[in-house]
C-alpha cells in the first residue's frame, strides 16, 4: 500500500515538475525588474529567457521556436541563459499571444513570440490585436506555395470523373467555367488566402471551383493521394517528398517564377493564361512585447541576425524545409508586416 | 516474406541494449501515464517529445511508441477501478469493467482488459507487419462520404448509453454536440459561440473537459458517500487479499472473451488505419459491434466480452495508426501527428519514402512494438494487485488524490490553468447533470464524435456540391450504409416483430 501510494505520488510529482517546467521562471522573474537592460544603454540578458509558440509542439512553428533558442544558445548569443520555449495553445494561440501583447514592461524583454504570417490571420480575424501591439523583432524566412496533384489517385471528384486532367491547371479553369466542378485543397490561413486571390485573378467562383480546409497541410495531402481534392496547395517542404515518390504531380507555381530541382516544371500562372501571377508570401517572425525596450529590441533583433548567419540555420533549418533566406531586421519587419497586414485587412473588409 | 526479413532485422535494432531499456521505460512511463485521468496517450507523448530530440531518432520513437502502445493499457485501470477512463479510448471500457468491479471481480476485468489488449495488439502488429504500406493506401481509399458513415457507425454506440430514460439521454447527447460546436468552425475558421471571450474561440479542450465530467464529477460523489462508505467499512472487517492467481481467468471466462478479442482486434486495426480516426474510434466501433453478437451478460452490467471487445480494438487501433504514419507520412491520430513532429524533429523527412531511405528506423519500431507488447503486458499483469488495493484504500484518502490527479491532467493540456476552470465547471455540471438522472457517457461520445463528423460530412458535401449521392455512388459505401442500417433498424424490427407475435398471442 505504502509503496502504491508513494509511486503514485513521486509519479505526480514527476508530472507536475514536468508540466510546470515552462512556467517556473516567469513567476520567480516578477520583481526583479529589467536587470542589467534597463531603457538606456546596452542589453544583456541575465535570467531565463521564455519563447512563447501558439502552436503545439512538434509543429512546424515549434520545430522553427526550438531551432533558433539552439542556435541561440550554442552560439552563446543569449550570454549563456537558459531559453524555455513554452507552448500555449489556448484559444487557438490567441491567449499566448494576447499574454505577449499586453505584457509589462521589464519581463518584456526576456520574452520572445513566434509570429507567422499565419498567426497574424487569424489574430486579426477574431481578436482586436494587430501587429502594432507587439514588437516585431525579425523576420527569419520566406516561404511560397504550389499547387500539387496526384493523378494516379481513385477518381472522386466531379473533375477526375469526367476525364479532367490534373496535371493541366488551363484545363481545369476551363473545365471549371463550363460547369465542371474542381476542389481545390489546403491547409488553414496562409492556403485560404492564396486560394482567393487565385480564385479572383482567374475569374472564378467558390460555386465553380471549390475550397475545403484541412487541419494541416499533411492532412491535405492525404485528401489529395486519396483522390478527394483535385489539387492541393502546399509549400515545398511538405510535398518534396511525395514528388519524389512520384505521388504528386507539381502543376503550378504560385509565385513570380519557377522553382528549381524537381519543382522546376510547374509553369506560373501567368504562362498557363492570360494571367497575373499569384504570389502569397509566407513568412516566419519573431515578436516581443509591445513594452519591450528599446535596447532590448535592439539585441534580439541583431541576435536574430546572427542566427541567420549561421551555418547551422542554412543547413539545418532552411535547406531541410526548402525555405529561402530572408532576413528582415526589426525596422523593415516591422514595415514589411504592417503592409501585409493593411492588405491582408482591407482584402477581408476588416477595419 | 521480405518483410519479415526486415522484421528480424528489426528485432536486431529494437533488441539492442539501450533500445530494450528505453522501450521498458517507455512501457511504464506510459502505464503510469494511461492510468492518470486525463493525461492519454497525446499529453504523454507532448510532454516527453522535447526530451528525446537528442536522442537517436530510432531510440527515441521506440520510447514514445512503447509509451503510446501502454497508455492504452493503462488508460482501462482507473476506468475499471474508479468508473474515470485514463484516456477517451477507455470510455467504453468502463461501461462494463466498472460494473464488473463492483460485482466483486475487479482482477478478472483488469485481467480481461490486459489480456485483450496484448490479444488485440498482437492482432494490430501482425497486420502491420505484414501489409506494411499497404495497409496505408487500403486507408487512402476511404473519403469523407466513407468516413462519414463510419462515425455513423460509432454514433450508433450512444444508444446503448443513453439509460432508462430516452429523452434525458437524447438531451444529453446534444449538449455534447454543443459543447463540441464552441469555438473556431474547423472548415471556415468563424467563430461559434464564443461570446467575445479569446479562451472559448478556441473551443472546449478536450481532456480537462472528460477529466471534470467524469473524473471531478466522481469525487463530488465520492464526497457524498463518504460516511456511507466509513460505515460499511467498520462493519466489514475481514478485508479480502487478491493476488495473482485470484485474477486469473476461467476456463470459461477465456472462452467468452476470445471471440469479441479477435473480431475487435481485426477491425479496431483497419479503423486505426482511416485517416483522422485513432484509438477512440476504434473501441467504439469494436463496442458498438459487438452489440450485435452474443454475450452472456447483456452489455453494459459488467459483461466479459465488453471490456474485451472495446481494449482489443484500442490496441489494434494504436498499432493500425502506424501504419500510415510509416508507409505515407500520415498521422492517423492526434498522437500520430505529435510523432511526426518528432519525426521531422530528429531530423527524418516522414513520406512515402520513409520505408526505403530509413529502413532500419522503420521496422525496428514494428519489431519494438512486439517487445513493447510483451513488456507490457508483464509489468500490467504484475502491478494487478497492487492496483485492486486502490480500492481498499479510504475514501476520505481517494478524495484528495484524485482531485490532485485531475488538476494535473487538465493543467498539463496546455500548461495553464484554463484547462482547470474547464475541469471544475464540468465537474460539477457533470456532478449535477449524474445527480439529477442524465447519463454522462453520451455526452463524452458526442463530444468526440460530433466534430469528426461534421467536418468529414461537410466536406462530402462541398465535393459533392450539396448532393446526397456521394454516400451510395460506390459498393464500399453501400456496404458500410448497410451496417449502419443493420445496427440502427434492429431495435425497431425486433420491437415490431415482438409485438406482432404478442399480438397473435393474445388473438388466439
Amino acid at each position: 500500500m505504502k509503496k502504491f501510494l508513494a509511486l503514485t505520488l513521486a509519479s505526480l510529482m514527476l508530472l507536475t515538475l514536468a508540466a510546470c517546467g515552462g512556467k517556473t521562471d516567469s513567476g520567480s522573474d516578477s520583481g526583479s525588474g529589467s536587470g542589467s537592460g534597463g531603457d538606456s544603454g546596452t542589453f544583456t540578458p541575465s535570467k531565463t529567457v521564455t519563447w512563447t509558440c501558439t502552436s503545439s509542439a512538434g509543429g512546424g512553428s515549434d520545430i522553427f521556436s526550438r531551432k533558433i533558442s539552439e542556435i541561440m544558445t550554442n552560439e552563446g548569443l543569449v550570454n549563456g541563459q537558459t531559453i524555455v520555449v513554452s507552448n500555449e495553445t489556448d484559444g487557438a494561440g490567441e491567449i499566448g499571444r494576447n499574454k505577449i501583447a499586453t505584457m509589462k514592461a521589464g519581463d518584456a524583454d526576456y520574452n520572445l513570440l513566434t509570429f507567422n504570417s499565419g498567426d497574424l490571420m487569424p489574430m486579426v480575424q477574431n481578436t482586436k490585436n494587430r501587429a502594432a501591439n507587439f514588437r516585431i523583432l525579425a523576420i527569419m524566412a520566406v516561404d511560397k506555395q504550389l499547387l500539387f496533384s496526384c493523378p494516379s489517385s481513385d477518381s472522386k471528384t466531379d473533375y477526375a470523373k469526367a476525364g479532367g486532367d490534373q496535371t493541366d491547371f488551363a484545363a481545369a479553369i476551363e473545365a471549371a467555367k463550363n460547369g465542371t466542378f474542381v476542389v481545390i485543397g489546403g491547409s488553414k490561413g496562409d492556403d485560404i488566402t492564396t486560394y482567393n486571390k487565385l480564385l479572383a485573378e482567374v475569374g472564378l467562383d467558390d460555386t465553380q471551383m471549390s475550397y475545403i480546409t484541412y487541419d494541416s497541410t499533411s492532412d491535405a495531402i492525404t485528401a489529395a493521394l486519396g483522390g478527394n481534392v483535385d489539387f492541393v496547395i502546399s509549400k515545398p517542404a511538405a510535398a518534396s517528398q511525395y514528388v519524389e515518390s512520384g505521388d504528386l504531380t507539381p502543376v503550378l507555381a504560385l509565385s513570380t517564377e519557377r522553382y528549381a530541382g524537381n519543382l522546376a516544371d510547374a509553369p506560373t500562372l501567368s504562362e498557363i493564361g492570360d494571367y497575373e501571377d499569384v504570389e502569397v508570401p509566407v513568412w516566419r517572425g519573431v515578436a516581443g512585447p509591445a513594452s519591450m525596450s528599446d535596447s532590448a529590441v535592439a539585441f534580439w533583433s541583431d541576435a536574430l541576425g546572427k542566427v541567420a548567419g549561421t551555418e547551422a540555420w542554412h543547413k539545418e533549418y532552411l535547406e531541410t524545409n526548402q525555405l529561402l533566406d530572408q532576413y528582415m531586421d526589426t525596422a523593415s519587419a516591422t514595415t514589411y508586416v504592417t503592409e501585409y497586414e493593411a492588405d491582408y485587412m482591407a482584402e477581408n473588409g476588416i477595419s | 516474406m521480405e518483410n519479415f526479413a526486415s522484421l528480424l532485422a528489426g528485432f536486431q535494432v529494437a533488441l539492442a541494449p539501450e533500445n530494450i531499456g528505453v522501450c521498458l521505460l517507455g512501457a511504464v512511463l506510459g502505464l503510469v501515464v494511461g492510468a492518470m485521468p486525463g493525461i492519454g496517450s497525446l499529453a504523454g507523448c507532448a510532454l516527453l517529445l522535447p526530451l528525446t530530440y537528442k536522442f537517436n531518432p530510432t531510440t527515441a520513437i521506440i520510447m514514445l511508441g512503447a509509451l503510446y502502445y501502454a497508455n492504452m493499457y493503462g488508460g482501462s485501470f482507473s476506468a475499471i477501478l474508479l468508473n474515470i477512463p485514463g484516456d477517451s479510448p477507455a470510455i467504453t471500457t468502463a461501461l462494463d469493467g466498472y460494473p464488473m468491479a463492483r460485482k466483486g471481480r475487479p482482477g478478472q476485468a483488469l485481467m480481461t482488459a490486459n489480456l485483450a489488449s496484448f490479444i488485440g495488439g498482437t492482432i494490430g502488429i501482425l497486420i502491420l507487419t505484414l501489409t506494411a504500406s499497404g495497409l496505408a493506401t487500403i486507408g487512402l481509399m476511404f473519403g469523407y462520404a466513407e468516413m462519414t458513415i463510419i462515425l455513423l457507425i460509432a454514433m450508433t454506440s450512444i444508444s446503448w448509453l443513453i439509460g432508462e430514460n430516452p429523452i434525458k439521454g437524447i438531451v444529453i447527447t446534444m449538449l455534447g454536440i454543443l459543447v463540441a460546436s464552441i469555438g473556431m468552425d474547423t472548415l471556415s475558421g468563424a467563430p461559434r459561440y464564443e461570446f467575445g471571450n479569446m479562451y472559448l474561440l478556441g473551443g472546449i479542450p478536450f481532456t480537462p473537459f472528460i477529466i471534470g465530467c467524469v473524473g471531478f464529477a466522481q469525487v463530488i460523489k465520492l464526497i457524498n458517500e463518504r460516511e456511507a462508505d466509513e460505515k460499511k467499512r467498520s462493519s466489514e472487517d475481514s478485508k479480502q487479499k487478491l493476488s495473482i492467481k485470484d485474477s486469473m481467468l476461467t476456463g470459461h471466462d477465456f472462452k467468452r472473451m476470445l471471440p469479441p478479442t479477435l473480431r475487435s482486434g481485426t477491425i479496431g486495426t483497419f479503423v486505426g488505419v482511416l485517416p483522422g480516426s485513432g484509438a477512440t474510434t476504434g473501441s467504439m466501433v469494436g463496442y458498438a459491434i459487438q452489440k450485435k453478437f452474443k454475450s452472456e451478460e447483456p452489455m453494459g452490467t459488467g459483461a466479459i466480452e465488453g471490456i474485451a471487445s472495446s481494449e482489443a480494438a484500442n490496441n489494434a487501433a494504436a498499432a493500425g495508426a502506424f501504419a500510415p504514419l510509416l508507409a505515407l507520412g500520415i498521422p492517423g491520430s492526434g498522437t500520430g501527428a505529435v510523432l511526426l513532429g518528432g519525426l521531422m524533429m530528429w531530423g527524418l523527412n516522414p513520406g512515402p519514402l520513409l520505408f526505403d531511405t530509413n529502413p532500419e528506423f522503420c521496422w525496428g519500431l514494428i519489431s519494438s512494438m512486439y517487445v513493447a507488447n510483451i513488456f507490457t503486458l508483464l509489468v500490467a499483469i504484475l502491478v494487478i494487485p497492487f492496483l485492486i488495493k486502490i480500492l481498499s484504500v479510504p475514501v476520505k484518502y481517494m478524495i484528495p488524490i484524485i482531485t490532485c490527479v485531475c488538476i494535473v491532467g487538465a493543467f498539463s493540456t496546455s500548461n495553464s490553468m484554463y484547462g482547470v476552470i474547464v475541469m471544475f465547471v464540468s465537474g460539477i455540471v457533470g456532478y449535477l447533470l449524474d445527480k439529477n438522472g442524465f447519463p454522462t457517457a453520451p455526452m463524452l461520445l458526442a463530444f468526440v464524435l460530433a466534430p469528426m463528423l461534421e467536418e468529414n460530412m461537410r466536406k462530402a458535401f462541398i465535393a459533392s456540391r450539396g448532393s446526397l449521392a456521394i454516400f451510395t455512388d460506390s459498393p464500399l459505401k453501400l456496404v458500410l450504409l448497410a451496417v449502419f442500417l443493420v445496427l440502427v433498424l434492429t431495435p425497431t424490427v425486433k420491437a415490431i416483430r415482438k409485438k406482432m407475435g404478442a399480438g397473435k398471442k393474445t388473438r388466439v
